[in-house]
């Protein structure tokens, strides 16, 4: 089944996760045999139009473009202090006439990128929409998991941190359990909201959480610049209460957990510089493989494709009968 | 002189359908009765198996004149209300520049007066620019005809304003219409708190920023001795709130609901549709269930629109920068019927009641009903046809609303002001 667009995890199927991470680990695989390029996007366009500033997803989104031979193009948004939607639209109808083959985008919206989905024939990948999805980052952080964890349906992992503002908890969590990880929730209560998914344990005690016996420990970065309003009193304190410490540390090696941060880190908040040499501290495996997977992702949608409609519940609803109940 | 054969006649007060001709001469009802001998000259229309009732009333309407006329005018936000078999109808005063004051207020009456082929009036702001700070001139509104004074589109966010404006203009016979909702907690995205703003990845506006200021509103009226009318209800514990305080008896409180507030969820956001972006939001299926109860309970005397017209343009944008609001005159009557009478849950009597005689009450405006001796304000209405809500079909200059392409069943066949037909359907 073609797909023209990676948007969020929510719609993908387990085939497709199973695919992607399959093609992934070959990617990998011909990486560290010295080849550097091979041919498949040869001829493509790649832009990457990102809003919001990351270094990290779009040199790594770059680089897989590149492994595959694409060109890539990087729209220059940055210098322009306009990101509201209306100008966003001016924008896509710019694209669309450039015929660019695929458009990674990043914004602080969420729906965005589907938004430019629905106008566009170019394949579009969501590189993160505000605390909506960031599905590669899912991707990535799932295919480190399974090097570690070849089944990896039965383990349990916990995200810790700011899960209210966080498109990664979102995303990663979606796509573990769909690969059947068990998947818990831990942080203040002011940033864990009491009306997540009901299939997510929600933790607001270390300890207890400790007691559920995960078998990684994920942190969030706390989006200091995100906090409109206080949700908690000081970054000490945060630590204190929900960041790995030296003595969190101790415990954690004694248990033989894995560490994951999708990055970049803020040391001393969510964790303590002790962490970044712990054996089982995954981050830079996380880094590394960002790069497979997105070739992966390149590699396996089909620009050119129909528009995609926007769902909504009435639409979905319309079937056969021409009256609608809601 | 029309005669309408056996149609059968909605009132407020009975939920039989009294099957009857009705001869109209000169726009006023001049006869009531079966079999009536048909006058020499009068225009026959047989409405055998139609709903003969009086005229809708929508207190709640954003017609964007002045400052918005690429959104609505008042020419297409009345022809918009005909369409829907709405006869009258109230303008919030959030235009730009604001109906804040007697010349502003009078150059809409005036622009009305010829742009309208319905009633149009209009409510004042009860702050300068609705700003919250000072107050308007209230008392030169008053002298125009303006009974309803609110900040809509935004609370009054300093409750020390807002009592003096009441202490203040209770006097002259006005009340106070309050959108509720604590900005420190709604923030700037119209989608309620909970599963669905959490999965959308959107902040949310808690119910509870809405039943706050329902409660505070209802309170300082009381200390004021003001009539209190709380907008667009959207939560159970709003409802609750009110059902508490009229029970009470010792504060006048109104209150109205809109048909989309009863009729969806946050969940038809879906796929970040911004057709369902609206202020307040949209809340739960507990939250509908709520208000239709009140509804049939008189918690809510009565159903207003809440239309809020927007270009293709603005709401074609992502769900965070589309403004909110959604479309209602041409679709609240047949909607109505398609979800709530013709299923049962409530009866014609209760729409008459609540959208053509209470909001008149709240204006202090005479009510219409279907009797010897009234002056014709009528809607002939089809319960066995459909109507198609394609873009040809609606009035309004805008088509934000999920209704769009939306075939309803029910059907306004025609209506009649006075010596006017309004609207005359061609299949008649
Ligand atoms: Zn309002």
């Amino acid at each position: 089944m073609a797909r023209k667009d990676l948007l969020d995890i929510a719609s993908l199927h387990r085939e497709e996760i199973e695919f992607l991470l399959d093609q992934s680990t070959s990617f990998k695989k011909l990486f560290t045999h010295s080849v550097k390029k091979i041919p498949a996007l040869e001829g493509k366009s790649v832009l990457m139009l990102f809003y919001e500033a990351s270094t990290r997803t779009h040199s790594s989104f770059e680089v897989a473009a590149k492994r595959l031979s694409a060109e890539v193009t990087n729209f220059d948004v940055a210098h322009s202090s306009i990101t509201k939607g209306e100008s966003v639209r001016e924008t896509i109808e710019t694209l669309q006439a450039m015929r660019t083959d695929y458009i990674v985008v990043r914004h602080s919206h969420p729906g965005l990128p589907g938004m430019i989905a629905r106008q566009t024939t170019a394949s579009v990948i969501n590189a993160g929409d505000g605390a909506h999805e960031h599905p590669t980052q899912a991707l990535l952080d799932a295919f480190t998991i399974r090097e570690k964890f070849p089944d990896p349906r039965g383990i349990k992992v916990l995200i810790i941190g700011d899960i209210l503002h966080s498109r990664v908890a979102r995303s990663t969590s979606t796509l573990l359990q769909k690969l059947g990880v068990e998947v818990a929730y831990l942080g203040p209560g002011s940033l864990v909201p009491k009306y997540v998914p009901e299939s997510i344990r929600r933790f607001t005690d270390y300890e207890a959480a400790m007691a559920w016996a995960p078998d990684v420990v994920y942190l969030l970065r706390v989006q200091l610049e995100r906090q409109d309003v206080q949700f908690f009193p000081s970054v000490r304190e945060y630590h204190r209460v929900y960041g790995i410490t030296n003595t969190r540390l101790a415990e954690i090696r004694d248990r033989g957990l894995y560490i994951m941060h999708p990055g970049p880190v803020n040391r001393g908040v969510e964790l303590c510089d002790a962490v970044m040499d712990y054996e089982r501290c995954l981050i830079t495996n996380q880094v590394e493989n960002g790069i497979s997977i997105r070739m992966a992702v390149l590699d396996w949608l089909t620009p050119g494709g129909e528009f995609p409609k926007q769902e909504s519940y009435v639409a979905r609803q319309r079937t056969g009968s021409a009256l609608l109940i809601p | 002189m029309l005669l309408l054969q056996n149609a059968r006649i909605a009132s407020e007060n009975s939920p039989v359908l009294l099957e009857s001709d009705v001869l109209i001469v000169e726009g006023k009802i001049q006869d009531i009765g079966s079999k009536l001998p048909i006058p020499e000259g009068a225009r026959v229309i047989d409405a055998r198996g139609r709903v003969l009732l009086p005229g809708m009333f929508d207190a709640h309407v954003h017609f964007r004149a002045p400052g918005f006329e690429n959104k609505e005018t008042i020419t297409t936000g009345s022809e918009a209300a005909i369409n829907g078999g709405i006869t009258g109808v109230v303008m919030m005063p959030n235009t730009r520049p604001a109906l804040d004051s007697a010349t502003t207020v009078a150059t809409v009456l005036e622009n009305a007066k010829d742009r309208s082929r319905i009633p149009v009036y209009t409510s004042g702001c009860v702050t300068k620019n609705r700003e919250g700070k000072e107050l308007a001139e209230i008392e030169g509104m008053r002298g125009l005809g303006v009974k309803m004074l609110t900040d809509d589109g935004d609370t009054t966010n300093d409750p020390a304003v807002l009592l003096r404006a009441m202490q203040y203009a209770t006097e002259f016979g006005m009340f106070f219409a309050s959108h509720c909702e604590v900005p420190e907690l709604a923030g700037p995205r119209a989608l309620n708190e909970g599963v669905m703003s959490y999965r959308l990845g959107i902040k949310g506006s808690p119910a509870c920023a809405e039943e706050i200021i329902i409660d505070r509103d209802i309170r300082l009226a009381r200390a004021a001795g003001a009539h209190v009318h709380i907008q667009h209800v959207s939560s159970k514990l709003g409802m609750e709130t009110i059902r508490w305080w009229k029970s009470r008896g010792d504060v006048k409180v109104t209150a109205e609901v809109a048909p989309h507030h009863l009729l969806f969820t946050d969940e038809h956001i879906g796929d970040y549709d911004t057709n369902y972006k609206m202020n307040p939001p949209l809340r739960t299926q507990a939250d509908c269930d709520a208000l239709l109860e009140g509804l049939i309970a008189g918690v809510f005397d009565l159903i207003a629109t809440d239309h809020a017209p927007h270009t293709p343009f603005e709401k074609a944008q992502d769900f965070i920068s589309a403004p909110n609001g959604i479309t209602g005159l041409d679709t609240a009557l047949v909607s109505l019927h398609h979800f709530f009478v013709a299923p049962g849950k409530f009866g014609w009597d209760l729409v008459v009641k609540r959208y053509s005689a209470e909001p008149r009450r709240l204006m202090s405006l005479p009510v219409p009903s279907i009797a010897v001796g009234q002056s014709a304000d009528c809607v002939l209405f089809d319960t066995e046809a459909e109507t198609t809500f394609t873009r040809e079909f609606m009035k309004s200059k805008s088509q934000n609303t999920p209704f769009i392409d939306q075939t309803l069943k029910g059907r306004v066949d025609l209506v009649i002001l006075g010596t006017e037909i309004l609207l005359e359907r061609e299949e008649l």
